[in-house]
């Protein structure tokens, strides 16, 4: 039988690159698949851009516009259902509000402080969450159940109406919104992570940590932490929507964020009140901001979880 | 089981005390009470004022005579604020408001989504899936104080069609708003949890066995995957429950219906500790019986629960 040569070669070329392909493979840690995962996911990346351009905006947002937040166009102020409506030529992108003020820099001032509330809010669960809940589940017994059951009990509580009476008792500014959310955002954590920690808690590595003498806390930090971390992000994901719905509710009733600090919520308060003037645009651009971001980190934490948890492939 | 609920009930009455501790030491440990008003009181009155709500006395035995007050006769003590009106009175008459629009939007919010859910499994990655996830997705993002606002944009400012706000006794023009508003991030919470439940229960291996022995379709959906599928809606259901009873500030705050929230409000605002903390207990007592129900409901239709 005769060998065709040129179809040796190209076999052989075939077997090469396949196995330089598996050696790749191999090669690719839980992350790298994960961000592969998430980067095909087009809802996600979708979100992901716009949530960077929100950010981007609130931070830069202000040099593109010649007003202040705290300057009072004093010529709207007079008219503001005519003179304060958007305009490219009064340079009030978003229009003004019912004082006069730029609503471009008011939203660009609000976004500033909710996109912090959720970033800080989340940051306390996390950390606290993290520790407290993998604490519980490696310690096991009594410690477990005592711990759980004051997290139980935490949560039996109604929250929005402790933190409504956390900002009437001890004064309405952002930091009582900080100390309040911080809290009370871990309990769900903890309960997550320590039913994570339990499922880790005997597998072969941690057993032989255990056996060659390392100290419980630097198990729970170097070893059940890094392994929970997946999950820790999704949920952390998750919960900056909550975060800044919880702050936006209570800026709402008028008792969170005061003037001349404002939030989406405070925002959208105003806008609110004034609907029946035909002010829309108050309303309006503070809403969409919000929608836009909640959606924006619903879908990332959905890629996310897809991503992170490859049951479904 | 009656041990079971004995055991559930030893966890919810000290729970019930904490709520009550709590909110008393919180309350009397915040700077300035309800007599410090902008104008200062003369020391004697003050004091005058202060014996009569028995303030004067150490905590500890405030405490006491307040448990023991609202334990034997259910009364959360007067008004700071309304000379005449005592706590009771004031919940009294904000309660059936708040219960009457959360009632019609819990039952909004669990009969549509549940439906919503359902249908949506069925048709796995059809257009009706694709709409009811829709919904669901949106609606998470559209809590009681968004929606509350674009309703009046819609129905009072553009349609003309319901009055802005107002109770009026309760005429079904006045409960309309209020009860979508408040039933949207809730419907979307159920649609979403349902469908998944449901979705689960679908792909597994008894209903592919009644499928096998030729039951009927809808038989197989009512008789056999419902159930199951509704064990973890019941869980959402006591959460929304609670939120129903949290969105009330913002509903009778937006549409003035003068429900339980707008006391709770006014009464934030007022600086009136006596109805803020009776609220508060009320709400947080009516949360941890409700949740202790659906546990008990749980128990009661998963045999595989032990208690």
């Amino acid at each position: 039988m005769l060998l065709n040569p040129k179809k040796i070669q190209q076999l052989a070329d075939n077997l090469a690159r396949s196995e330089h392909d598996s050696e790749e493979l191999k090669g690719r840690s839980l992350w790298q698949l994960a961000r592969a995962r998430f980067a095909r996911n087009r809802a996600a990346m979708i979100s992901l851009i716009t949530l960077l351009l929100i950010v981007v905006f609130s931070i830069f947002g202000n040099s593109l516009s010649p007003w202040d937040h705290e300057q009072i166009d004093w010529d709207a102020m007079g008219d503001v259902q005519i003179l304060g409506t958007p305009s490219i030529q009064s340079r009030h992108y978003f229009g003004t509000d019912d004082l006069g003020r730029d609503l471009y820099a008011r939203v660009i001032q609000g976004s500033q402080i909710s996109l912090m509330v959720g970033l800080i809010g989340s940051l306390i669960a996390v950390v606290v969450g993290t520790l407290y809940g993998a604490t519980a589940g490696y310690l096991g017994g009594r410690i477990d159940a005592l711990m759980m059951r004051s997290v139980d009990i935490l949560l039996a509580i109604p929250f929005m109406f402790v933190l409504i009476l956390l900002m009437v008792m001890f004064g309405r500014s952002i930091y009582m919104i900080f100390i309040g959310i911080g809290l009370l955002s871990w309990l769900d954590m903890s309960r997550i992570i320590r039913g994570q920690t339990l499922s880790l808690k005997n597998r072969e590595f941690i057993e032989a940590a255990r056996a060659i003498g390392v100290p419980p806390l630097t198990i729970i930090t170097r070893h059940i932490i890094p392994n929970v971390l997946g999950i820790v992000v999704v949920y952390a994901t998750l919960l900056v929507p909550g975060m800044i719905m919880t702050e936006s509710f209570i800026s709402f009733l008028g008792l969170g964020v005061q003037e001349p600090q404002t939030s989406w919520g405070a925002l959208i308060n105003e806008g609110a009140r004034t609907i029946q003037n035909g002010t829309l645009w108050q309303l309006l651009f503070p809403l969409a901001f919000f929608i836009v971001t909640l959606l924006s980190f619903y879908f990332i934490g959905d890629g996310l979880r897809d991503a992170l948890d490859p049951k479904d492939e | 089981m009656l041990s079971f609920i004995l055991r559930r009930l030893a966890i919810a009455i000290p729970t019930i005390l904490l709520i009550i501790i709590l909110s008393f030491v919180l309350m009397h440990s915040a700077p300035g009470g309800p007599f410090s008003g902008e104008r200062s009181l003369p020391p004697e009155v003050l004091a005058n004022i202060e014996q009569k709500y028995g303030l004067d006395k150490p905590l500890y035995q405030q405490i006491f005579v307040y448990v023991s007050g609202i334990v034997t006769e259910f009364d959360f003590g007067p008004s700071f604020k309304y000379k005449n009106q005592s706590v009771n009175d004031l919940i009294a008459s904000g309660f059936p408001v708040t219960l009457v629009y959360g009632f019609w939007s819990f039952v909004c919010a669990s009969l549509i989504g549940i439906s919503l859910g359902v249908i949506a499994a069925l048709k796995h990655n059809s257009w009706p899936d694709y709409a009811a996830t829709g919904t669901a997705i949106l609606g998470s993002v559209l809590p009681n104080f968004v929606m509350a606002p674009l309703l009046v944009l819609l129905f009072t400012v553009y349609l003309n069609w319901l009055p802005g706000g107002g109770w009026e006794g309760g005429q079904i023009q006045f409960i309309i708003m209020p009860v979508i508003a408040l039933a949207t991030s809730y419907l979307a919470g159920i649609t979403r949890i349902t469908r998944s439940s449901m979705l689960e229960v679908l792909g597994s291996n008894f209903i592919r066995t009644a499928r096998a022995k030729g039951l009927p379709p809808h038989h197989i959906i009512l008789r056999h995957a419902l159930k199951p599928a509704l064990l973890p809606v019941l869980t959402s259901l006591g959460l929304s429950f609670v939120g129903m009873i949290t969105g009330s500030v913002v509903i009778d705050q937006y549409f003035s219906t003068g429900g339980i929230g707008q006391h709770f409000v006014n009464a934030a605002l007022n600086r009136d500790y006596s109805v803020i903390m009776g609220v508060t207990i009320l709400v947080g007592s009516l949360t941890i019986l409700f949740n202790l129900l659906v546990e008990i409901l749980y128990a009661w239709i998963d045999p595989r629960i032990r208690y």
